[in-house]
């Protein structure tokens, strides 16, 4: 009996045992189940937020990392003012062109769209037609001027030719006799004062001097056309002007790529357009020169600012202005000594 | 009986319940983990499903897009009221599957692509009832640019159902693939937990099962122990309420009173074998006792007859004295004849010892002088017959028979605290000391020194203490007292005094 005795806490050891292995396998069954469920989540069935307006931003995909720097603050302002924006840019994967963009925000009732602008024909009707239906436009980079728009935001002519004029100016010397500015946009919107102001600023630096500013548009539809023009620039039996003047991201790229390709490196001088990863590489090299940037998170910024103001009040301010940066490859030489210097202070 | 503890007494619910309780909780277990398995499966082969049902919906969302643009077209066409209640139908189709659709602005990009379609669809269906309006009122113009945007839409349609139609596929395939992925071991571990479950269950249900039957067992041992006649070995006490420890009360219960009724048995045969062998005693002595009459039956028989003969005879030749000699004689032998194998009252004792008496004093010229001291309420209790005589007799023999004065002899009888004093006085030779205590403990051989003796009834004294021991079942009752040489002897009995 004594026996009996101890042997009676073992069935209940036991039980309890069951009881807990049963706990363990339902906290098992349930734990592995919402983690094969969490695993098979997919964007219909993962969480989100849901928001009171929908933007949209039509661009190009030119310059994707521009954009992509412009989208990413613009997005970010646009959920702290409770919309969400999507970025539609047109290019190799889809058929739709600005005009079908705007088209389809206007059938789908957008809240709002931010448009690159570039001149194409009957974008400014479109954004006309966006307007009447109620959805408010601002456009981007280049100012359809006889548009309903509610808004630019952007730099005007002026500003960047000042910006280029300097930066020619400064890299202008004696031999310098040509200058290409490429172009790469609708025809309608000439930058004729753009041109002048490179001139006067290069020929105010270099009096007397005989200097040349040409202007080509490489106006490209086709996905590798920047790639071609520039190339042909290159190989062209004019010879190569002394300093390349890039008015865009794609043509930088493909321009400093010919450049180097060609080994001209020395011979032709770009100012460059935007900061791209390569572009930035070949500036801290010294390859290019210098580059111009608008600063992204002002236009990103200002955008969301002009929709939301247009969306709360009914009015908003039809021009932001945006700055205009040039980076040389002394600035990021003394930023990177600067970012060293401040290692060595950390350690 | 750690349950005891949880104030839920273990011990006292009925085995059926206990074991139906332990069942019950084993199948329990099982069920439900079984059911939690089977939920989850379920759960997840309802994802499964839900994988493709989404692409599905999407190509019927198409397909009836199609419907209504075909339909438009087909009015636009031809102006009739099949075609028009055509577009009607699939017009409601199409309404009824976009109210499925997410109509809210959400970050998640399939939702608000549904967002943009159910929008965008909402504008197609204004132009094509549009078209359909003006194709009624005849405007040519603006029912073909009506369709002519409505087919703009229908293309923008189109491809952002493909689109979401890809974007939920690609999603789809991914979940598909992660899911079957994560099944499998799920399927084997569940497997393995639910086979340990079982096991430790089935282990559980072992010792609970072990638990109730032990003391069974225990009791089915110690019974058989009880059953081979050792009455010392218990269960221990138990206070559990159930069959078993029901069981277990009754079974030491039952062994107690098998303990008690051995031992009353076995004093009950001893008492009656003491009887027995005392009843066997009594009459040996009494047979004895015969034996010595019968050895001199002759005489005292025709002695008997004859003397009443000569009892008549002295009465008719007027001789009173031998007439009351004889008949006394005759008295003395009748009531040894008659009295010999019964008792009698102390009464008779006393008569035959004054008929002895004067029978001697006839014989010896009156030498023995016999005083009698009687208490008269003790006379009617009765004793074992000839127990006086003999020890009168034996102070006549042994006392003073020869002796040089005057013989005395004093038979005092008196009842006092419950028990009668007999007392037999002589003051003849006395006795040593030694030969007291020999007679008392039957060591001596007077018994049968007395035997021969012409004079003697023939019982002596270690056969008188023999029967009254038997008689009364005591001893001690007779008492030897004397001072020692020619001091006289004194005998006395204590006999209880029984009405």
């Amino acid at each position: 009996m004594k026996k009996t005795k101890r042997s009676i806490p073992v069935e209940f050891i036991l039980m309890i045992l069951s009881l807990a292995l049963f706990g363990a396998f339902v906290l098992f069954v349930r734990h592995y189940y919402a983690r094969i469920l969490d695993a098979a989540e997919n964007d219909s069935t993962a969480p989100y937020h849901t928001y009171s307006r929908q933007y949209e931003m039509i661009a190009d995909s030119r310059s994707n990392t521009f954009w992509q720097a412009v989208y990413d603050r613009a997005s970010l302002e646009a959920a702290e003012s409770d919309a969400y924006l999507s970025l539609n840019q047109t290019g190799w994967n889809t058929d739709f062109d600005k005009l079908d963009y705007i088209d389809m925000f206007i059938a789908a009732r957008a809240d709002g769209i931010i448009l690159e602008y570039n001149g194409e024909e009957g974008l400014a009707e479109k954004i006309d037609e966006a307007v009447e239906q109620g959805i408010p436009v601002v456009t981007i980079i280049n100012d359809p001027n006889r548009t309903r728009r509610q808004s630019f935001v952007g730099v005007n002519d002026y500003q960047l030719g000042n910006a280029y004029g300097a930066e020619v100016a400064r890299l202008a010397d004696e031999n310098t006799h040509n200058i290409l500015v490429l172009s790469n946009r609708e025809k309608e919107l000439e930058k004729n004062q753009m041109y002048a102001q490179i001139y006067k600023a290069v020929t105010d630096a270099h009096p007397g001097q005989n200097i040349r500013v040409k202007e080509q548009n490489l106006n490209s539809r086709g996905q590798f056309d920047v790639e071609e023009a520039v190339r042909n620039i290159f190989q062209s039996a004019e010879g190569m002007p002394e300093i390349l003047v890039c008015l865009d991201e794609v043509t930088t790229e493909c321009a400093y790529q010919a450049m180097v390709d060609f080994n001209m490196v020395g011979e032709v001088r770009i100012i460059g357009f935007y900061t791209s990863d390569t572009i930035l590489d070949a500036v801290q090299k010294g390859l290019i020169p210098v580059t111009i940037y608008m600063d992204a998170d002002q236009i990103g910024t200002y955008c969301i600012e002009a929709l939301t103001e247009y969306a709360e009040t009914g009015r908003t301010n039809t021009y932001y202005t945006v700055d205009l940066h040039a980076m040389t490859t002394e600035d990021l030489q003394t930023a990177e000594e600067e970012e060293l210097s401040g290692e060595v202070q950390d350690e | 009986m750690s349950k005891k503890r949880q104030g839920l007494h273990w011990q006292d619910i009925p085995l059926t319940t206990k074991v139906l309780l332990m069942v019950t909780l084993v199948t329990l277990l099982m069920f439900f983990a079984n059911l939690i398995l089977y939920l989850q499966v379920n759960r997840l082969t309802e994802r499964l499903q839900q994988v493709y049902t989404s692409n599905i919906s999407l190509t019927e969302l198409s397909e009836t897009l199609d419907d209504v643009h075909t339909n438009t077209y087909n009015y636009l066409l031809v102006k009739s009221s099949d075609t028009l209640e055509s577009y009607y139908k699939s017009e409601e189709d199409y309404r009824s599957l976009l109210s499925g659709l997410n109509d809210t602005v959400t970050d998640n990009p399939v939702m608000l692509l549904e967002k943009n379609i159910r929008r965008m669809s909402e504008s197609y269906l204004k132009e094509t009832e549009n078209a359909i309006t003006y194709k009624r009122g005849r405007n040519v113009e603006k029912y073909r640019q009506s369709f002519s945007n409505a087919g703009r839409l229908y293309e923008y349609l189109n491809t952002w159902i493909d689109e979401l139609n890809n974007r939920q596929f690609r999603n789809n395939s991914d979940s598909f693939v992660s899911l079957q992925r994560a099944v499998r071991p799920m399927a084997a571990v569940s497997t393995a937990l639910i086979m340990v479950m079982m096991g430790v269950n089935t282990l559980m249900l072992y010792f609970m099962l072990r638990g109730i039957v032990r003391p069974l067992s225990d009791l089915a041992t110690t019974a058989r122990i009880v059953g081979e006649g050792n009455f010392h070995v218990k269960m221990p006490p138990t206070d559990s309420r159930d069959e078993v420890g029901v069981v277990t009360r009754t079974f030491n219960t039952m062994v107690s009173s098998l303990e008690d009724y051995m031992r009353l048995s076995r004093e009950n045969l001893e008492k009656e074998q003491q009887m027995k062998e005392r009843q066997l005693m009594m009459e040996a002595s009494l047979k004895e006792a015969q034996l010595k009459y019968l050895q001199s039956q002759i005489n005292p028989h025709f002695l008997f007859n004859s003397l009443n003969a000569g009892a008549q005879l002295a009465m008719m030749e007027d001789a009173e004295q031998t007439s009351i000699f004889v008949q006394r004689m005759a008295d003395f032998f009748r009531y040894n004849v008659k009295k010999g194998t019964e008792d009698a009252t102390l009464q008779e004792e006393v008569e035959a010892v004054e008929n002895y008496i004067y029978i001697l004093n006839v014989r010896f010229a009156g030498d023995i002088h016999f005083y009698k001291e009687i208490d008269e309420s003790v006379l009617s209790c009765r004793v074992p017959s000839m127990i006086l005589q003999p020890v009168v007799e034996n102070a006549v023999t042994h006392g003073i028979r020869n002796i040089e004065w005057e013989g005395r002899i004093d038979l005092t009888v008196a009842g006092e605290d419950g028990m009668i004093r007999i007392s037999v006085k002589d003051n003849g030779k006395g006795i040593a000391p030694e030969k007291i205590r020999e007679i008392l403990s039957g060591e001596d051989g007077r018994n049968e020194e007395v035997m021969p003796s012409q004079d003697s009834t023939g019982i002596g004294l270690r056969n008188v203490i023999r029967r009254l021991e038997l008689y009364y079942e005591k001893t001690g009752l007779m008492e030897i007292l004397s001072g020692g040489e020619n001091q006289g002897t004194e005998v006395i009995i204590r006999i209880p005094w029984n009405t």
